[in-house]
């Protein structure tokens, strides 16, 4: 019995990796040498996106077809997110005039990311892949690169659009600095471009991961002690993290939502 | 852990893909109609206030307008009936000038006329009492003064008369 617990304790920390991990490859799919394969992350991905457009393309319905429409229920609670997303990230970062541009991305970033640190939330995606852990799939960093890129790109966009190819990188560089300065300067800017993404990357992952890690570790000593009474006092624990992660799973998204709309805005509006 | 860390190129391209997705679908249909919906709500409501504070002030100014006209007019009002005042009183004294002039000039003329008269009333009762006096001295004294003497002493008590 000693003997099982302790096996059982050096085991809990690779059991709980492997819960918040990505599952194995589900499906595999091959394309010119690529490995696509189908795994839990895609499906949820899949879900989220499915979701986010039924919902999206529900709530927006009179937006469609009514010049000046007057949102009730559940279109004005949804339109109520997507003002806030406009008034409260958009407008601030890009500017009034460049909404209209980079709303979609800025608002496809927010929504999807929100509907998929939601969908980890809820554990019922463990029985896609015969019980295996219930993940977040804006918990793996893959996923959040990928996002991240996206950020990336639409800031070298954002400036190319605004100033023209030469006079973005040029931007670059504050005006009236010393070439001495400019030898530091300028590798530290290059380090930034790469920074920025890899901190959105790491930030979203990290995160999304550190919830479900704490709650498993929370449910680890059920299995460790084999105590009831100790099973009571976790799932009351769990119970208040749940209610922590949705917190953190709105801040997150909020987060990356932000730092690149920011991002983008500093690329349109330089040397603010 | 090598599984949380594992390089996954496959869920990159079909993060992309997703996105992508969900970006051209809901950014036509959704997210710019809402966005468009939402600036032109906000334009709405602010030029619908700019028009309601311009339309306040119009009403503002035209109240003063009309309060600085009703004030004119009453001011006019009152000049006019001062002015209407003042002619009258001006009026009224000359005529009362006028008729003071004229009854003056009436009052002389009758004691002008008055003493004409009575001068004359005078001068015929002297000739008169001379007619008569001669006459009655003449019966008297027809013999014994002649005429010249008659005359002479008729003269004389006039002139007693005229300074008595």
């Amino acid at each position: 019995m000693a003997q099982g617990g302790h096996e059982t304790s050096t085991n809990i920390g690779e059991q709980i990796i492997a819960h918040v991990a990505n599952s194995g490859e589900m499906i595999h799919f091959e394309l010119f040498g690529i490995n696509l394969s189908i795994t839990k992350h895609v499906i949820m991905l899949w879900i989220a996106a499915s979701l986010l457009i039924t919902v999206a393309l529900y709530a927006s319905r009179k937006y469609r077809s009514e010049k000046r429409p007057i949102p009730s229920g559940f279109t004005n609670a949804f339109e109520f997110v997507v003002d806030f997303v406009r008034t409260g990230i958009l407008i601030p970062t890009v500017g009034k005039n460049h909404v209209l541009k980079w709303g979609p991305l800025v608002m496809s970033f927010f929504f999807l990311i929100l509907t998929m640190n939601f969908l980890g939330l809820m554990p019922m995606f463990n029985y896609i892949n015969h019980g295996h852990g219930g993940t977040t799939p804006t918990g793996n960093f893959n996923m959040t690169a990928a996002l991240a890129i996206i950020t990336f790109f639409a800031i070298i966009i954002a400036g190319v659009l605004e100033h023209g190819f030469f006079r973005y990188w040029k931007n670059m560089i504050p005006g009236n600095v010393p070439k001495a300065v400019l030898i530091i300067l300028i590798p530290i800017e290059v380090m930034s471009m790469f920074v920025r993404p890899f901190a959105l990357t790491m930030r979203l992952a990290a995160n999304m991961t550190a919830g479900h890690i704490a709650m498993l570790a929370i449910f680890a000593p059920i299995f460790i002690l084999h105590n009831a009474y100790v099973g009571v006092a976790s799932v009351a624990m769990n119970v208040g993290i749940t209610f922590l992660e949705i917190i953190v799973s709105i801040v997150q998204a909020y987060v990356f939502t932000l730092l690149s709309s920011v991002f983008i805005g500093q690329s349109i509006h330089p040397h603010h | 852990m090598e599984n949380l860390l594992r390089f996954d190129t496959g869920l990159m391209i079909w993060t992309w893909i997703t996105f992508i997705i969900v970006l051209v679908v809901l950014g036509t249909k959704a997210w710019k109609p809402m966005i468009k919906a939402l600036e032109d709500r906000e334009n709405f409501i602010r030029e619908s206030l700019e028009e309601a504070k311009a339309a306040r002030k119009e009403a503002d100014k035209v109240a003063s307008e009309y309060e600085a006209m009703v004030a004119k007019a009453r001011q006019e009002a009152q000049e006019i009936v001062a002015a209407g005042k003042d002619t009258a009183e001006r009026m009224k004294t000359e005529i009362l000038n006028e008729t003071q002039v004229k009854s003056a000039g009436i009052l002389k003329q009758a004691e002008a006329q008055i003493t004409t008269e009575r001068d004359k009333a005078i001068s015929e009762i002297r000739t008169q009492i001379v007619d008569i006096s001669i006459a009655a001295a003449e019966k008297i004294i027809v013999k014994s003064l002649s005429r010249e003497d008659n005359e002479r002493l008729i003269k004389d008590a006039l002139k007693d008369y005229g300074q008595n």
